[in-house]
């Protein structure tokens, strides 16, 4: 008898685990404590935070709602999102990064322009020019890009883009030289790593390291477009002049690019376990401070490898990362910094048809946008993570700021939902930044020992200014809004796509050759066959269109 | 002969238990193996998720036209067949030969520790294994420094840059972590051979080998051909994690295989319906080789499926 009712009950946790799936509800669904919870996936790789995050709870309580985010996990995104549609079964935010396009034409999305309106956050958010280029085919707006929207007056004080780094103690050892040129970077990592093979505790320098990770591998293949001086584009180099549109992978100077990184990594000084890596394991060799330099993305290492290089110490040892000024010949004028913000119209938070509560979700969007939400994103408790000073100004104490990098803190205590939309730049009292990172006083109290002198000795006071500032180029800009997009249904999304096989597999192929010339000459033949002409003519097709539609508001 | 009998209650009364549970898992196969081959149509349309499979466009045998004229498509079949290849030649032999090995262990603690520790790694998850392999094939890795020790190599090898090193990688990582597992069906299958015939050979005086050769082996060759026959079937179920997980794109031509180039274009590039193509494509390549093998098997007089 014992044995049945074992086995009954069984039996029944058994069938409730299968209908546990089933049993899924969407949308602004009400808690005990009368709060409405979504839920959200956002495309790219992140962080949870703690179900009982305090912020998150202080969120919740002026608002009424609250999110459950969940990222991206061992898969890329469009693998993500492809399932996603497949499923039909949606989130109620979403980001779908570059597979957008596909949750709109999989009508997974809501329409959202009826709504702005009523939404005096959101409607400020973006101009009346910058919500119409969200327009997709069908007139509509699907979604609201997230980033770099800038309030008020630019803070900008770290780079947040692209730039060959180098670590302060390499500038430092050498007596803060000028380095301009691709050449005279490499010449100085080699200089400083013949006379410091090791570090401090005597283990080996990676002198160059290169990602290349699935989409991560632009740290390999985009630098020829600023070693030439033009602006991130990201896929392609437009010439401001003629409004033609260039192909960087072909130019002499990809090709002096890659020839470098070929004698470079002959000589032993390209990491060669750089083409074969993961992104872990990229980060992993950068938070324990071996590695003297890279090409990448500010936020790409910053979140993690180089607060972790905070935490073990090592920021005194120099051993963070400064930005160069690098072009492929001297005097020439560099872009790897624009100023002003870039609407990246290609993806951002969208509501799904799975969402039941539209106008709730709205609602929210536009409650974080207020000041004191955003306060509360951006800068903490007051008191608690940050200090008001007698003028007004917010300041934290080196606690707080030690508090505010260690992981443990960011999960239980700081929510900053960080993919929804936000703002840079000064906050609505006209005085403080957005965020802490951009206040001027405090970012420069914040600044470890090295990365002060270094700054003193080139005579600057932020990252920005260690490469120099210039505004956006035209109205086009950026670029690679559009060929993120690009689908393998148009004969240039088809030749995009092979363009980025070819090149994930022949360009460490090239750097990694004996022959330099042999190795170029056979990617450059395979590369032509994947049609790079049908890509290039698409993209020249969408600038002249973009350069139309600005015209139109004029 | 027995005269065919008619249904009659009382049978079905003894045997309502066996009954019932024949309906519940042929329900069961019907609902997960049969009915998800509705989708199948989806290869035949142009099939877009917002029209769904009622209202997508039907374009024939379009998609399948697409893929053999795609050169990538034909890389990942030899890609898949090679790696099933391999793996199957591989495994199965070095299970059996592993079976046999511990089957001649005097020791009867010995042969449960090392069974125990031998069919562990079926447990780990491909994410672990592949990421054991990662660490352990690195630069820094214990395969370098072994080999730089005993200076085999000046360098070390980059192991995961180089084409000619993949598949062997792949074996290899098959075996470490099948063949403890697939011995215990080897095992239990020599268990039951009768002992008496060990005994006649040991008067016969047959030594270790003999006795393999003559008892052990032809004991378990009914085993061996139900399994082959199962296994030929998988030959392109040559692997996705594994490939996957350890690929990079130096050494995508030899790396990717059917069910990644599914992935990538069917869901990651939203076209199903080559994606489905493709799947369907792998599915009957798979039954005319299990049919083909069967009939084999069925010529020479030995076991077999169907």
């Amino acid at each position: 008898m014992k044995k049945k009712i074992v086995s009954a009950v069984l039996c029944v946790a058994m069938l409730s685990t299968m209908f546990a799936g089933c049993g899924k509800q969407n949308g602004g669904v009400v808690n005990k404590d009368g709060i409405k919870e979504f839920t959200a996936f956002f495309a790219v790789p992140g962080s949870e935070i703690n179900d009982d995050n305090e912020i998150q709870q202080l969120i919740a309580e002026k608002t009424g709602c609250k999110v459950k985010e969940s990222w991206l996990t061992g898969q890329t995104a469009e693998e993500a999102i492809g399932t996603l549609i497949a499923g039909g079964e949606y989130p109620d935010f979403v980001d779908a990064g570059n597979s957008s396009v596909q949750m709109y034409e999989a009508g997974a999305l809501v329409p959202l322009d009826d709504y702005i309106d009523n939404y005096p956050n959101i409607k400020e958010f973006f101009t009346e020019q910058e919500w119409d280029a969200l327009r997709q085919s069908d007139g509509h707006i699907y979604w609201i890009p997230q980033f770099s929207n800038i309030y008020g007056e630019e803070r900008a004080c770290v780079h947040n883009d692209e730039a060959f780094w180098i670590q302060a103690r390499v500038l430092e050892w050498a007596g803060y030289p000028k380095v301009e040129t691709l050449d005279e970077y490499f010449d100085l990592i080699e200089s400083y790593n013949e006379a410091n093979p090791t570090m401090e505790d005597g283990t080996e320098n990676i002198p160059y390291t290169i990602l290349c990770d699935d989409w991560r591998y632009f740290c390999l293949e985009n630098a020829p477009q600023f070693l030439d001086g033009y602006p991130n584009d990201g896929s392609v180099i437009v010439d401001p002049d003629k409004l033609e549109i260039i192909d960087y992978n072909t130019t002499p100077t990809a090709k002096r690019y890659f020839q470098k990184l070929n004698e470079e990594y002959k000589k032993g000084i390209v990491d060669p376990e750089s083409f074969t890596q993961t992104y872990d394991e990229y980060i992993a060799k950068i938070s324990s401070g071996r590695v003297l330099g890279m090409v990448d993305q500010w936020w790409d290492f910053a979140y993690n490898g180089e607060d972790a290089i905070k935490a073990a110490g090592l920021d005194e040892q120099g051993c963070q990362y400064v930005p160069l000024p690098i072009t492929i010949d001297k005097g020439m004028k560099n872009q790897w910094h624009n100023s002003g913000g870039v609407q990246n119209v290609s993806a951002g938070l969208a509501i799904t048809t799975s969402c039941q509560d539209v106008e709730g979700a709205l609602q929210f969007i536009d409650d974080l946008l207020g000041q004191d939400i955003h306060d509360l994103r951006f800068w903490g408790v007051e008191g608690e993570d940050y200090l008001v000073d007698d003028n007004g100004l917010y300041y934290r104490t080196p606690e707080m700021r030690k508090q505010a990098s260690d992981t443990a803190y960011k999960a239980s205590h700081l929510c900053t939902y960080s993919y929804f939309p936000q703002y840079i730049g000064t906050s609505r009292d006209g005085k403080n930044a957005m965020r802490a990172e951009e206040q001027e006083g405090e970012f420069f109290d914040g600044l470890s020992e090295p990365i002060k002198k270094c700054f003193e000795a080139y005579g600057v006071k932020t990252y920005v200014e260690m490469l120099g500032t210039t505004p956006a180029p035209g109205s086009w800009y950026p670029m690679y809004t559009y060929s993120s997009t690009l689908t393998t249904s148009t004969p240039g999304g088809v030749a995009w796509a092979k363009m980025g096989e070819i090149k994930h597999q022949y360009l460490p192929k090239v750097v990694m050759s004996e022959d330099f010339e042999q190795g170029w000459k056979e990617y450059m033949k395979v590369y032509k066959e994947c049609k790079p002409e049908d890509f290039i003519s698409e993209m020249q097709t969408e600038l002249d269109r973009r350069m139309e539609e600005a015209a139109k508001y004029e | 002969m027995t005269k065919k009998k008619s249904f009659n209650m009382v049978d079905f009364k003894h045997q309502k238990v066996l009954i019932f549970w024949a309906a519940v898992i042929t329900a069961y196969g019907f609902i997960f193996y049969y009915l998800p081959l509705v989708g199948w149509v989806m290869a035949f349309q142009n099939y877009k998720p917002v029209t769904g499979l009622l209202h997508s466009q039907f374009v024939g045998l379009e998609k399948f036209k697409l893929l053999f004229s795609d050169v990538a498509f034909l890389r990942v079949i030899r890609n898949t067949l090679a790696m099933g290849i391999i793996n199957l030649v591989v495994t199965f032999v070095m299970a059996i030969v592993f079976a046999i090995l511990l089957n001649e262990m005097a020791s009867k603690g010995g042969k449960k520790v090392v069974q125990t520790i031998s069919y562990l790694p079926h447990f780990l998850s491909w994410i672990i294994v592949t990421g054991i392999l990662h660490d352990a094939l690195s630069g820094t890795g214990i395969i370098n420094t072994l080999l730089l020790h005993f200076g085999c190599i000046s360098q070390p090898i980059n192991f995961f840059a180089h084409e000619r090193y993949f598949w062997p990688i792949v074996a290899f990582a098959n075996v470490w972590k099948e063949t403890g597992w697939n011995a215990i069906i080897y095992l239990a299958a020599i268990t039951s051979i009768d002992p008496s015939l060990y005994e006649a050979a040991a008067i016969d005086g047959a030594g270790r080998w003999e006795k393999i050769k003559n008892v052990t082996l032809p004991g378990i060759k009914p085993t061996i051909m139900i399994l082959l026959l199962m296994n030929v079937g998988n030959v392109l179920n040559a692997g996705f994690e594994i490939q996957y997980l350890l690929g990079n794109g130096l050494v995508q031509n030899v790396s990717q295989t059917i069910d990644i180039y599914v992935l990538k274009w069917g869901i990651s590039q939203g076209d199903y319906s080559i994606g489905t193509a493709a799947g369907i494509f792998k599915s009957v390549v798979s039954i005319v080789l299990i049919v083909v093998f069967n009939n084999i098997a069925k010529r020479h007089g030995e076991e077999r499926l169907f």
